[in-house]
């Protein structure tokens, strides 16, 4: 757990540091690498670089699924943490199951419509946004 | 007090827990949920993790589809819960975790092969020099 804990505040330094667009330390989505396709997590690692930097803006446009998701995903692991240090999780909400499919659903579609090649949805590809 | 199961706030007096409904009285041993009990919906009385937070961070993090499937158990853990399936939320669970695995692996594998090509390439350059 503290392995986890040093690996996880030291990748966040990095990634605070520089900024996955530009530099090559980051490595590339393999999907998009060979494919040429975005998946629902591509822009993830420079949208986090970017709210690092407290520039939300451009975070959002570069994944605005994973800025949604970022609350959710940052309570889980604090209740981890929690659950590590004081031997209980922070209180959690029951998800009901069709809830989880219906996420499931929305990064799938998210996937999908950020790869068409026409308005909105060309909007969605890692940093469109930026464009406007 | 907390309830030991969910980490709900619970009044000191109550018997039960509110969210999970737990027994709450000391030396009392946790209530087990059984088939054909109605359980309310969001409130399961057993607590089968469904790494959900995980699944959604390989998904994310790691650009690869492997993080689905994990996503797909995590919703049949919580499915089977209110249905009352303690047996199968707990294979749904199991599954789930092995998923997470699954994508992180692949996640990690591919970094280790970029750092790799990166040193080749790194390599390459010096002898052309």
């Amino acid at each position: 757990m503290l392995a986890v804990l040093f690996t996880g505040s030291a990748g966040l330094a990095l990634l605070r540091s520089f900024d996955p667009a530009s530099s090559r330390l980051f490595p590339p989505c393999p999907l998009h690498y060979f494919t040429g396709l975005y998946c629902p997590g591509c822009g993830s690692l420079r949208a986090l670089h970017q709210l690092l930097l407290g520039n939300w803006r451009t975070a959002w446009a570069m994944n605005p699924l994973t800025c949604v998701l970022l609350p959710f995903l940052m309570y889980g692991l604090a209740s981890e943490l929690w659950l590590f240090v004081k031997g209980r999780p922070l209180p959690q909400i029951f998800i009901p199951g069709k809830w989880i499919y219906a996420l499931c659903a929305v990064i799938v579609l998210f996937g999908i419509l950020r790869n068409l090649p026409f308005y909105p949805f060309d909007l969605l590809a890692p940093g469109a946004m930026l464009r406007l | 007090m907390f309830c030991p199961q969910c980490g709900a706030s619970n009044a000191d007096t109550a018997a039960v827990c509110a969210q999970c409904g737990r027994n709450l009285q000391p030396g009392a041993p946790a209530v087990p949920a059984q088939p054909g009990v109605i359980i309310p919906p969001g409130a399961p009385a057993v607590n089968i993790p469904n790494y959900l937070v995980f699944a959604i961070l390989t998904t994310v993090l790691c650009c690869l589809p492997a993080g689905i499937p994990a996503i797909v158990y995590a919703a049949q853990v919580n499915s089977k819960l209110q249905m009352g399936d303690i047996a199968g939320a707990q294979a749904s669970s199991n599954n789930a975790k092995m998923w997470c695995w699954v994508a992180f692996g692949i996640g990690l594998a591919s970094i280790g092969i970029w750092i790799l090509l990166a040193l080749v390439g790194v390599i390459g350059s010096l002898h052309q020099h």
